[in-house]
């Protein structure tokens, strides 16, 4: 790739909870435009290096670099930081307490100060573009998982995020509810959107991502661009791993 | 029948007993509710809180509290702490004031174990990916907890305090035995003057019936009217 944009630059990362060891000197860099998928077995540490990047897990050591400065330095104003990255969780977690309207406008208008009527106008586009400008006035509870997980992306959105975290996006939906999740991902990476994810869509690791990273025992085992990780993975590990999967 | 008209009698000849008794109970009450209340929020930060020192303070003393009983704790504060010269000051203009006050200090206190307990739980139990995704789009943590999880918790705070507080009025009896003119204390007065257990017993029972599920029906109200928002 020309002139490629470091956006993200990891230096040996490590992270334990207590005596386990999850992550061991990671380093990696993550750049402008790009969508890295991050794939490997269950308990090998994806979701937690992917929290330690905007640090809901604090790192044990180790440097992340946002634009060149150290997240995780102390004094660091780490909720300015969070605000450029958006974060797509798992398990959705919208706001219980919100109408999809609120759940989208609160932090611009809290945190940027924007204007009620600009960020429910932005709303409504963003909503547009996912299909659910019908469901503004709902509350979480009355929408089906697929509607949740593409409110919670148009949440992240909202905040003009650099680069998006996707932890596992669609690994709590109905089988026939992934696809419409995958499309806005896709069309996202489309877009020119920087994107991290954990995924198991093997498929949409292979096709959409530019490079995926295999991540299994707290160490990256192979980092490559998606086509070759795929069609001539290399360690040992790797090929039982995509054995078992694909 | 025998019974209800010795009732009607007791009423109609001794009713000042009463209504002043039910008066002392529910100015006890509504400043235990109200002390406890606060003092238990409190309480139930610092026991959240990140100060090791102070969490270690409020859970010694939430255990203490819930593990001793309010007849103990009673006694300590209005015949105990005088003993090494702790001594609630009489105020002229209000009656009685050294003893309503460690009646209301000794029923906050024990309150406000409960009270703690009872909002952290409740905060606890707002799954703990809200409060993430709130600082995931760069809420800073006390904003997260004001605009996220405690519309959530006030859910499973609001009918819990509730019971509290009927609990503390009738946990207020117990302030009779430190001569503090509550409900308990009057209805004993009218046994002492007409030899009539049962039926003032019954009259006292009667009334504080009324008195907690009046109030728990009026917590209930506002409970729906606030469940009403989501």
């Amino acid at each position: 790739m020309e002139n490629k944009q470091k956006l993200i630059e990891v230096q040996d990362l490590c992270k334990s909870f207590h005596k386990l060891e999850v992550l061991k000197h990671i380093s990696t860099e993550f750049y402008k435009n790009e969508v890295v998928s991050i794939i490997g077995p269950s308990g090998g540490g994806k979701s937690t290096f992917l929290r330690c990047l905007n640090l809901l897990e604090k790192p044990t050591s180790g440097k992340i670099l946002l634009d060149g400065v150290d997240i995780c330095a102390k004094g660091q104003n780490v909720d300015l930081h969070r605000q450029k990255m958006g974060m797509v969780f798992q398990q959705f977690n919208l706001f219980n307490n919100m109408n999809v309207m609120k759940n989208l406008t609160v932090a611009p208008m809290r945190l940027r100060r924007m204007e009620k009527a600009a960020a429910e106008e932005k709303a409504m586009a963003l909503l547009a573009r996912v299909g659910l400008a019908d469901r503004a006035d709902a509350f979480p509870s009355q929408l089906s998982g697929g509607q949740k997980q593409r409110i919670a992306i148009v949440r992240a959105l909202m905040m003009d995020p650099e680069v998006m975290l996707f932890d596992e996006p669609t690994s709590a939906l109905d089988p026939e509810m992934v696809g419409e999740v995958l499309g806005v991902m896709k069309e996202l990476a489309e877009s020119g959107m920087t994107m991290i994810v954990v995924t198991h869509e093997m498929r949409f690791a292979r096709e959409v991502s530019d490079r995926t990273l295999f991540l299994a025992d707290g160490q990256i085992e192979e980092d490559k661009p998606s086509q070759a990780l795929f069609s001539h993975p290399e360690s040992p590990r790797l090929c039982s791993f995509l054995e078992k999967v694909l | 029948m025998k019974f209800f008209e010795t009732i009607g009698k007791i009423l109609a000849r001794y009713p000042s007993f009463f209504v002043e008794g039910i008066g002392n109970t529910l100015v006890i009450a509504a400043f235990s509710v109200l002390l406890g209340t606060i003092l238990g929020t409190l309480m139930a930060i610092m026991r959240m809180g990140k100060i090791a020192p102070l969490r270690w303070i409020a859970v010694g003393y939430i255990e203490f509290i819930r593990g001793t009983p309010l007849l103990v704790q009673l006694m300590f504060i209005f015949y105990g702490l005088p003993m090494i010269g702790v001594k609630i000051p009489d105020i002229a203009w209000i009656p009685n004031f050294s003893r309503f006050a460690a009646g209301v200090i000794a029923m906050s206190m024990n309150s406000c174990a409960y009270v703690a307990e009872i909002i952290r739980s409740g905060i606890q139990a707002v799954d703990p990916g809200q409060m993430e995704a709130a600082r995931s789009v760069g809420f800073p943590s006390g904003m997260a907890m004001r605009l996220v999880v405690l519309p959530q918790a006030i859910k499973n705070i609001l009918p819990a305090l509730g019971n509290e507080f009927v609990t503390v009025i009738k946990e207020s009896s117990i302030v009779s035995v430190i001569g503090i003119a509550d409900l308990m204390f009057r209805t004993n007065d009218v046994i002492a003057a007409t030899y009539k257990t049962l039926e003032c017993l019954a009259v006292a029972a009667v009334i504080y019936f009324m008195m907690t599920f009046l109030s728990s029906r009026l917590i209930s109200l506002a409970e729906r009217k606030l469940s009403h928002g989501k």
